[in-house]
């Protein structure tokens, strides 16, 4: 009697043997590592940038520094012409659409909190604030501004806070650029990888691709034995990355939460931001099985 | 009455040369034409170039010179995946087998079905079939590392013709099995010769020349001389 017992089909090609494969799966995994904690640096820093711009972008205030004088009242008036300087030189500014002066009253109430119910304002110097509304596509250089307002008007100041928001800002932006040029490496690296050691494998396999191709098999045949082992190799080498990194992700976002500052306590990574995280296995996957499919394609181009 | 119609060409070649590296030419000046339904043997001393021609047949070598048609099909103007389409009407038997050692006799003989993407049900049905007319069906799940040199042979015959070819080309297929199945293995091929399939058996064997009335391609001097078998029984062939 005929045996009607089939062992399931082996690939005709041994890739699951080639010593290779455990290489490529730990450089995968240790890409998808570095990866996804990039990544997840370079999407907080965009909603910290985000934060930030909303704040600095819009409006702005500038301080003048009572005149001290023995006599109250003429401190005061020289102190509002210092403030009339002031909005002299801004209402010149481009991309400051409204510059308000704050009333007495307005003044009052900002700083009172500050001092407590006890003291009497009226008999201290007062300082001036001026509100300033900037164009919604203002591309202000403050640091340029404050400097010609403290010529303009001496006893004027620029919002330090939003000073230093704004060179904040620009190290943002070049920790990204660095952020950024670091995953285009990894990922390039990485193909690369995949490129040779399938060239090699290939190599490695020519009498089989030979008969294969003698039996009449297309080149895509072939192509696709490779792209599913690396498509395996991608996607699982992707999840152990993945895996490995989330404690480091977390770790440094307890490390910036604990410099707080208000300012570093934005940088959270919101369910979007997770998501583009979580699908990076996905994307290790389709790029492993991408390139060698088309390194096998391209590569047997020159076989006949 | 029927109007005779010259029988299509399988393979052509015009000036045909073959070399190996920078290394002197091994074949020169073939021109051979090849007609469907022919049977060919394929003669000439150890190193004359039957392995070379047969690659080139087979499409695994290019010549070096001069132009090949294969199936109508001049091969330097056909795409990849053409020359494959081509391959696929072609069954070989390699001089050396060449099987997939590390695959199951069931899984060699299955190869050139499944590289053209055969349904799995289809599949198991031929390969049985065949592997029981080759007497192999006890080894079906060995793998081909395990068999002896004869049943290795039949393993490529087997997937010559598993896929019912137009061509069947065969190097030495009866070298190495034993006197009682080399008969079975040439009535195959005179089978599959009848029902249409062209076919070129290279060998040494003067028994199997001398026993069946073929032409012969005879390699000698790097060119190709054909003989007849009037000729050949002239020049001490049994059968006329
Ligand atoms: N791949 C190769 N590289 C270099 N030389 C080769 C190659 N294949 C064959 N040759 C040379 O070409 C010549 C013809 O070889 P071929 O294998 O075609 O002969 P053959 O007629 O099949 O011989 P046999 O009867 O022993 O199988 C030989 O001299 C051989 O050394
Ligand atoms: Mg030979």
């Amino acid at each position: 009697m005929p045996r009607r017992v089939y062992t399931p089909r082996k690939q005709e090609l041994p890739l699951k043997g080639d010593n290779t494969s455990i290489f490529l799966q730990v450089m995968i995994s240790i890409a998808v590592f570095i990866f996804a904690i990039t990544l997840s640096g370079v999407l907080s820093i965009n909603s910290m940038l985000y934060n930030w711009n909303r704040s600095i972008l819009g409006s702005l205030t500038v301080q003048i520094m009572p005149v001290n004088s023995a006599n109250k009242e003429k401190a005061a008036a020289e102190t509002l012409a210092y403030q009339e300087k002031a909005v002299e030189f801004l209402k010149t500014v481009d991309g400051i659409v409204k510059v308000t002066p704050l009333q007495d009253e307005q003044l009052k109430k900002l700083i009172q909190p500050w001092l407590g119910d006890g003291v009497n304002i009226d008999n201290l110097p007062m300082p001036r604030i001026i509100d300033i509304k900037l164009a919604p596509d203002a591309d202000i250089d403050f640091a340029q501004v404050a400097q010609n307002l403290a010529q303009a008007s001496p006893q004027a100041s620029l919002d330090n806070h939003k000073l230093w928001l704004n060179k904040l800002i620009q190290f943002a932006d070049g920790l990204k650029l660095i952020a950024m040029t670091i995953l285009i490496l990894v990922t390039g690296i990485t193909s690369g990888a995949i490129f040779y050691t399938t060239q090699m494998s290939l190599g490695l396999h020519k009498n089989i691709i030979e008969i294969l191709h003698i039996m009449g098999a297309k080149d895509t045949y072939v192509a696709q034995q490779y792209a599913k082992r690396m498509a395996f190799l991608g996607g699982s080498g992707g999840i152990i990355g993945l895996f490995f990194s989330f404690p480091v992700i977390f770790f440094i976002g307890s490390l910036a939460r604990q410099i707080e500052g208000g300012i570093i306590s934005e940088a959270n990574l919101s369910f979007g931001d997770w998501l583009v995280v979580c699908s990076l296995p996905l994307f290790s996957l389709t790029i492993s099985m991408t390139t060698a499919y088309y390194t096998v394609k391209k590569t047997l181009q020159k076989m006949l | 009455m029927e109007k005779y119609r010259e029988p299509e060409t399988i393979i052509e070649m015009q000036n045909v040369g073959i070399r190996y590296d920078q290394g002197p030419e091994i074949l020169s000046d073939i021109k051979l034409s090849l007609k469907k339904g022919s049977f060919h043997f394929l003669t000439g001393k150890s190193g004359a170039g039957k392995t070379s021609l047969l690659s080139m047949m087979y499409l695994q070598q290019r010549p070096s010179r001069g132009s090949i048609s294969v199936f109508g099909k001049n091969i330097n103007f056909t795409h990849r995946d053409g020359l494959a389409m081509l391959r696929r009407r072609i069954g070989v038997v390699f001089q050396d087998f060449r099987l997939l050692d590390h695959l199951s006799a069931f899984d060699n003989v299955a190869l050139p079905l499944r590289v053209c993407g055969m349904d799995e049900r289809e599949v198991r049905k031929r390969v049985t079939e065949l592997l029981n007319w080759v007497e192999l069906s006890r080894h079906m799940q060995d793998t081909t590392a395990t068999l002896s040199g004869g049943e290795k042979q039949r393993i490529a015959i087997a997937r010559a013709v598993i896929n019912r070819p137009e061509l069947l080309l065969a190097d030495e297929p009866t070298g190495n099995v034993d006197n009682d199945i080399a008969p079975k293995l040439m009535k195959l091929f005179v089978e599959l010769n009848k029902l249409g399939t062209t076919v070129v058996i290279a060998t040494h064997s003067d028994k199997l020349i001398n026993d069946f009335a073929y032409p012969q391609l005879h390699l000698q001097n790097r060119s190709l001389h054909i003989h007849y078998p009037s000729e050949i029984s002239r020049l001490g062939g049994r059968h006329a």
